[in-house]
């Protein structure tokens, strides 16, 4: 059986250049986790490690039980406001955010409530179960790769704000983000993440 | 100042050995060395000698005394009427067409007409400065590596890993049947994920072992011995000083962050490996990571110092 790898599959949507362009990424299954609080948080890192465990968990034994082999996509992460205001005004403590990793369709809820059963009870982080199987269209948007520290992103994001203007589009407030690079080891320089913008026309 | 000071005092120490090793085996060069004969010459651990060694002249023991043969055959050539099969023989080939090809391949001469002529230069085939030399020591030499030590290198306090492991031998590119085993039988029971490592536990040197002999330990870190299948075994990791490195790339190329661990930092630290395998913490997927941005921990277990 061949091993799906949907970030291979779906490249036009995880290649963007170094200038905005507009971008349409279709419904697609994620894994995901939501919650509360600055990126990079305590709670925030929790909720990294649950879903990743999850992920491999989920992975791993489908695999071991021939029900087919994928890879494990990229992180990727919703941030939105509760008063739509602009999250740059906005305390970081007020974010919102949805952490996801897009899967395969074939992975179903059942698979995650067994995954999130047996690493409970091995001691792994309680936020396992907080992690749930969604579907999710992010439709139009404005993408951008963003070289550099997540501090530096406004000027990536202005760019982008530029482009949305002149081209008659508006923003829904939310930012999404596609993490290439693993912020653990990767120089803060040359760190890339895709900036995502939703837009309506 | 200090510490640079004793870095050189260190490095000459190890250089000193070293030479040691160089010159039994210049004095023995029809004999067929063993690696346990040669580490005891210097006062090295076998089990990462060949790793210091090779890491410190960039060859191996093997090529060093192919080579070492055959600017002893050059200077026959050149000295001597010996015939050429002669001296092929004495160089440990079978035949004179195979010395002449590997005689060819260095000095870029064939033998006979390297004999013949008189403006032809002696073959400068070394990486290290080590000629072989008629009728002297060798007595020093450059380490392969002379660049300034732009290595990142901690000293870590390890303390007992217990681990799950599956066994591979063959080469390391063929390791991943190990790792889909373990983690197959791991995940299903909630084992992976959270601060478990994934650990791989190399016991032979690359350079000198083959690769379908090359033995390989998938590990991951767990909490609790348990009952599972019989493919499944449990070990720890030896609690102790590690020097530990990052290797950033793929794992293809681990083997170079290893020769110059072992070559250019350990020759110049004043630590003494110990006879313990080393082990490397896996940071990142490979398999949704791209080969250039993979994070490698490698641990090099340190003798434990007698004075504190």
């Amino acid at each position: 059986m061949d091993k799906i790898d949907l970030f291979k599959l779906h490249k036009a949507d995880y290649i963007a250049p170094k200038k905005p362009q507009i971008c349409n990424v279709q419904n697609a299954h994620y894994l995901a986790i939501d919650g509360v609080g600055g990126p990079g948080e305590e709670n925030f890192n929790d909720a990294v490690a649950a879903l990743y465990a999850i992920a491999y968990t989920v992975k791993m034994t489908r695999k071991k039980n021939n029900l087919g082999d994928y890879v494990i996509c990229k992180l990727e992460a919703r941030y939105w406001s509760i008063n739509k205001q602009c999250l740059s005004e906005q305390d970081k403590s007020q974010w919102h955010w949805q952490l996801m990793i897009r899967t395969p369709s074939q992975v179903k809820t059942s698979d995650i409530e067994q995954a999130a059963k047996v690493l409970a009870t091995k001691g792994k982080t309680a936020s396992v179960n907080k992690v749930k199987l969604i579907e999710h269209e992010f439709s139009q948007c404005i993408h951008m790769l963003h070289v550099g520290s997540y501090e530096e992103e406004h000027r990536t994001i202005e760019q982008m704000t530029t482009f949305a203007s002149e081209h008659q589009l508006s923003a829904t407030g939310e930012h999404c983000e596609v993490y290439i690079s693993d912020p653990r080891r990767i120089p803060e320089e040359r760190l890339k993440t895709i900036l995502r913008m939703p837009v309506n026309s | 100042m200090q510490i640079k000071m004793i870095r050189k005092k260190t490095q000459q120490s190890y250089i000193a050995r070293i030479i040691n090793v160089v010159n039994y085996i210049q004095k023995n060069l029809d004999n067929e060395l063993t690696l346990e004969e040669l580490s005891q010459k210097a006062n090295f651990s076998r089990y990462h000698f060949h790793r210091i060694f090779s890491g410190m002249l960039g060859e191996s023991v093997k090529e060093l005394t192919r080579r070492l043969r055959l600017e002893r055959a050059a200077i026959e050539l050149r000295t001597s009427t010996t015939s050429i099969l002669n001296i092929s023989i004495a160089a440990g080939y079978e035949s004179d067409m195979a010395f002449s090809r590997a005689f060819k391949a260095k000095s870029g001469l064939l033998p006979s007409k390297f004999r013949k002529s008189e403006q032809a230069r002696f073959p400068c085939l070394s990486l290290s400065s080590i000629r072989y030399v008629t009728n002297e020591h060798i007595s020093s030499f450059e380490p392969f590596i002379d660049k300034e030590l732009n290595m990142k290198v901690m000293i870590k306090q390890v303390n007992e890993i217990l681990v799950a492991y599956v066994s591979h031998q063959g080469p390391y590119e063929e390791c991943g049947h190990a790792w889909d085993t373990l983690c197959g039988t791991l995940a299903p029971i909630g084992l992976l994920g959270g601060d478990a490592k994934m650990i791989g536990v190399s016991y032979d040197d690359p350079d000198i072992v083959a690769p379908e002999l090359l033995r390989y330990d998938a590990c991951i870190s767990v909490d609790e011995i348990f009952s599972t299948t019989d493919k499944i075994g449990f070990q720890t990791i030896a609690s102790g000083h590690y020097a530990v490195t990052t290797h950033i790339g793929s794992y293809e190329t681990l083997n170079e962050t290893y020769q110059k661990l072992f070559g250019q930092w350990l020759s110049q630290s004043d630590y003494e490996s110990d006879d313990k395998p080393c082990f490397e913490i896996y940071l990142n997927d490979p398999e949704s990571t791209e080969p250039e941005e993979l994070i490698t921990d490698i641990y090099l277990p340190l003798k434990e110092k007698d004075n504190g």
